[in-house]
């Protein structure tokens, strides 16, 4: 003990300037509880989160202006055209614009203003059933394979590949040629998903692979869970995040596919109004007449635009990276 | 006797030297910004003071958010994003450096001020030779790569071995020559009359001594006049053979200088190849590298085992003590702080609480945060911790319930029993198979805390899983109530999911971040198909009473809660379908003291007032002896010591466990004695 006093003793006649003892004076740092849970803080979740920061994101604000007015035009064409797309007459062929016509006649004699408002329909419906259905499919076959592994995800990740290795145009044509006087749009939908699941389920198998090994799983499984479970109720819903932004930004792209099947001649019939079409049949007057080939053509690019840059925003507000841990 | 003298002399000068010299870095009134997305400025550190002095150990201690690593990163002028320095002045060697720019920044760092960062694994550019990292760092300041630099504190308190030292006498031995000295060396020993064992031995000291790229030539002469050869002719040989290292040379000795066995193959190796613990020495080999005055370091060895801190330190000690650098290092133990700094700064949200001799603080804490950090943290003096409940009773009470546990004890039976468990993993690439778990044998009582201590890599975890039945044990039995686990499956399996429940280590991970706190809470009861929606809820409000949270918690998502706040939802998780036995697998490693402590209360409480059985895994001894009856000892796979808890530490049987306990930083030491 003694030795202890001398050494403080000595100790503290060893203190440099600026090293004295200093204890703040009370008051100065209110002391709270430990580790009390703030209550005044809003509360958030991931989907809640995403949603505050697209709204305020405005390329969000601008395509989502853009996607409602889009689609209430595709919903409901009647509205802002009372004529028959399909109703031409021959002796109108190449009229400038009049009233009631803004846009025109096309060669065939028939209204290029109520042509591109009816395409929107069918556009819009490609691209989104084949988003739909290609997130269904993909994610379905990514998890599978990510979720069980070994043999599984062999098996499936060489189905993806040969899928992947088909060109989607190529692989377009060729089965396009077999229905060429159909002029449902679902074929379109079915080729375009054919060639387009690869994508989104080369994401979600990994998207899996990667929630599959955090500790909550296992937890859930120490909990009596079984994997199946684990699957649909902790995996899939973490994965979704990635595969949502995929879905989204690709249905631009479905959309432009379906006007390049249709400008090709193996897409729509001529019969079913869409913009690939129309651009298709402009396009050998070009040089007399560009009006005819710019409204369908700026109606495609417009849609498009919209829908990338929805996607865009949303792959901000999900992303992993920025999302707060 | 004389070489205590001696010490004290040297302290004596030190001390001098020191008040002459004044600080080396003087931060006045400090304050941080950091400025978020809406112009909102949240204060980081406000108006911190703090000094330090050159050769000085000064430790700032605080928990996470406290402000310690941003006061550093200030001083560093490395504040991430949008902080900043909005007010207050940091001196480095008297000269104001806060309104320094980058530029100016890149001029100090390195040749002035050194970083050792926190997490070694992302701090090393996994592309390129450690070799070549070291390097990075000598060309960026231009080092001198064939002669030492000293600072001056280090030439001044050196001043009493050697005379006044030439430039010429820091030049380093390079490998080439090496050989050609050894063999000088010998003969001038032949010559000296020193022969036979003597001659051996002080051959194998130079050996051993002389590594190229770190040793200087006065060195050389100095050991040489010591081994007995005149001072001509070891000052003739020294000059002669020591003339300077090459590039190669001095990454080597950085890295033997930072205690890394064989340095010059492991500067060709890259970081993948290394452990936490190497991969720490090559940081602090470039921490070092441009011998800067003053070194701060970031909790530089929170991420590594405890017997590994302790040799790391002690050679950044000796290093640093040799070379006059001041360490201004950043830990949120207090332990570590006690034992290796003289000073102490104590942080909590962003401003100094109190600061002053580190012992002084330590052991008559006046702040009551201060206070509340010492009562918490865990050192080999505290005590296992005593339920509160108990706390409330009257002695007699206590007494009694003391003696009532001890009867259970004895005659309880074992409600988990693991015998000769053995797991094999198969390692890629090679054919032989690793034994993770090599026979091992213990049993859990009723109502008591078994502790499996061990380092990483010990195989605790895996023992842990193999209770948990989530991994297949290669050989050997787990039973559970008498029944082998390895048995259940389906319906019994889930009866036994109900009675052992896990608390994982991670509690950012173990958390859906998709759920809810009520339906992680929930969830159990759903798998298990337990009452309906309202007794469920009724269950989960009950829970959250239990580990003590606030029920407006509910509808909350595991992101907008703190790590020991999970911690807490994860163990009324586990209490949900009343468990006999909980798994806590290193279940409070990453919290901080405080929160750790408080986690550690509620399940010594719910061990009072339920009779639960833990099994605790965990690498922290201190913690062990807070919450464990009995401790299993792993090491590598074996289990090296089984003993009561009181046993274990007041008479450990094997050097492993007496390393594992020396180890515990500032063990030694009593802390708060008032």
């Amino acid at each position: 003990m003694s030795d202890n006093t001398i050494q403080q003793a000595k100790a503290s006649s060893r203190i440099l300037p600026g090293q004295e003892r200093y204890v703040a004076p009370a008051g100065k740092v209110e002391l709270q509880d430990v580790d009390s849970v703030d209550e005044s803080m809003p509360a958030t979740n991931m989907w809640a989160d995403a949603w505050r920061t697209l709204r305020r994101n405005p390329l969000f604000i601008v395509s989502a202006i853009l996607i409602v007015c889009i689609i209430f035009v595709a919903l409901f064409p009647g509205v802002f055209t009372h004529r028959d797309p399909n109703f031409c007459q021959l002796d109108h062929s190449l009229e400038k614009s009049s009233p009631g016509h803004p846009f025109g006649y096309d060669t065939q004699g028939c209204d290029v203003f109520t042509r591109t408002v009816y395409g929107t329909r069918t556009s819009l419906s490609v691209g989104i059933l084949t988003a739909i259905l290609v997130v269904i499919f993909g994610s379905v076959i990514g998890a599978l394979g990510g979720f069980f592994g070994g043999w599984v995800d062999a098996l499936l990740s060489r189905f993806t590949d040969i899928f992947m290795a088909i060109p989607m145009l190529l692989g377009a044509i060729v089965v396009l040629q077999m229905f060429r006087t159909s002029g449902s749009i679902w074929k379109i939908v079915l080729v375009l998903t054919l060639f387009g699941w690869t994508q989104t389920s080369r994401i979600a198998r990994s998207a899996v692979m990667e929630t599959k090994n955090l500790e909550f799983n296992t937890a859930a499984t120490a909990l009596g869970s079984t994997p199946g479970r684990n699957l649909l109720r902790h995996i899939m819903p973490n994965s979704f995040a990635s595969i949502i932004v995929i879905g989204t930004t690709s249905l631009g792209s479905y959309i432009v596919s379906e006007a390049t099947l249709s400008f090709l001649g193996i897409g729509l019939p001529t019969t079913t109004v869409s913009w690939g079409g129309d651009i298709s049949n402009a396009q050998t007057i070009l040089r007399t007449d560009p009006s005819v080939l710019f409204y369908p053509s700026a109606a495609l690019a417009i849609t498009v635009l919209a829908f990338i840059m929805m996607g865009d925003a949303v792959k901000d507000a999900l992303d992993p990276k920025s999302r707060t841990a | 006797m004389s070489e205590m003298n001696s010490n004290n002399e040297k302290s004596d000068k030190l001390f001098e030297m020191q008040r002459e010299q004044g600080p080396i870095l003087e931060v006045k009134d400090l304050k941080v910004d950091f400025t978020t997305g809406n112009n909102h400025a949240v204060h980081a550190v406000r108006d911190a003071s703090f000094n330090v002095y050159p050769g000085q150990w000064v430790a700032i201690v605080g928990e996470s958010g406290s402000g310690k690593s941003t006061s550093a990163m200030a001083v560093l002028g490395l504040l991430p994003g949008t902080g900043h320095v909005v007010g207050g002045s940091i001196k480095l060697e008297g000269e104001e450096i806060s309104h320094y720019t980058r530029k100016q920044y890149e001029q100090i760092l390195g040749d002035k001020m050194g970083l050792v960062p926190q997490d070694p694994m992302s701090n090393l550019n996994p592309v390129w030779r450690i070799g070549t990292q070291v390097e990075e760092a000598l060309k960026a300041n231009h080092m001198d790569i064939s002669h030492e630099k000293r600072s001056k504190l280090a030439q001044a308190l050196a001043g009493g071995g050697v005379a006044v030292k030439s430039e010429d006498d820091e030049t380093f031995i390079g490998s080439k020559e090496l050989p050609e000295l050894l063999k000088a060396a010998q003969a001038a020993l032949n010559e000296a009359g020193v022969t036979g064992d003597g001659a051996k031995n002080k051959m194998d000291y130079f050996t051993k001594e002389w590594v190229p790229g770190s040793e200087t030539r006065w060195r050389v002469a100095d050991d040489l006049i010591k081994a007995g050869v005149s001072d001509d002719k070891a000052w003739q040989i020294a000059k002669q053979y020591v003339t300077g290292s090459t590039m190669t040379d001095r990454i080597a000795g950085l890295l033997e200088e930072a205690g890394l066995p064989d340095a010059a193959t492991r500067a060709r190796q890259y970081p993948h190849e290394f452990s936490g613990g190497m991969l720490q020495r090559a940081l602090i080999a470039i921490g070092l590298a441009c011998r800067p005055d003053l070194l701060i370091a970031d909790e530089p060895t929170s991420a590594l085992d405890v017997t590994v801190q302790k040799k790391i330190l002690d050679h950044l000690h000796t290093l640093t003590d040799e070379l006059g650098t001041a360490v201004l290092f950043i830990t949120h133990d207090l332990g570590l702080a006690a034992e290796r700094a003289q000073h102490i700064v104590v942080m909590y949200k962003g401003q100094v609480v109190e600061s002053g001799p580190s012992l002084d603080v330590l052991q008559h804490p006046q702040h009551p945060y201060t206070k509340r950090l010492v009562a918490a943290a865990p050192s080999l003096a505290s005590q296992r911790i005593i339920s509160a409940k108990e706390h409330g009773e009257n002695a007699d009470a206590l007494m009694e319930h003391h003696a009532k546990g001890e009867e259970t004890l004895e005659k309880s039976e074992h409600i988990i029993t693991v015998s000769h468990l053995t797991k094999e993993f198969k390692l890629p690439r090679k054919k032989e198979m690793f034994k993770a778990v090599d026979d091992v044998s213990f049993s859990v009582k009723r109502g008591t805390t078994l502790a499996i201590v061990g380092e990483s890599g010990s195989g605790k975890s895996t023992v842990a899983n193999m209770v948990l039945k989530l991994l297949k044990p290669t050989s050997g039995t787990v039973t559970y109530e008498g029944k082998d686990i390895s048995e259940f499956e389906g319906k019994s399996l889930l009866d036994f999911r109900r009675h052992v429940q896990p608390v994982f280590q991670n509690p950012y991970g173990s958390l859906d971040p998709m759920y809810s706190i009520y339906r992680s809470i929930e969830e159990p009861l759903r798998i298990h198909k337990i009452g309906d929606k309202k007794s469920r809820e009724q269950r989960v409000r009950e829970l959250l009473d239990l580990v003590k949270m606030p029920q407006s918690v509910m509808q909350r998502y595991p992101n907008e809660l703190s790590g020991g706040q999970r911690q807490r939802i994860a163990v009324a998780r586990a209490m949900a379908l009343n468990p006999d036995v909980i798994v806590c697998d290193e279940a409070v490693s990453a919290l901080d003291v405080l929160v750790q402590d408080q986690v550690l209360q509620l399940l010594n409480d719910l061990q009072a007032e339920r009779g639960l059985s833990y099994l605790f895994i965990t690498h922290d001894l201190a913690v062990v002896r807070q919450i464990a009856d009995e401790v299993v000892v792993m090491q590598k796979g074996k289990l090296v010591e089984h003993a009561t808890t009181d046993e274990v530490f007041e008479h450990p049987q094997k050097q492993y466990t007496k390393d594992l306990l020396d180890a515990i930083p500032g063990g030694h030491l009593q802390l708060g004695l008032d």
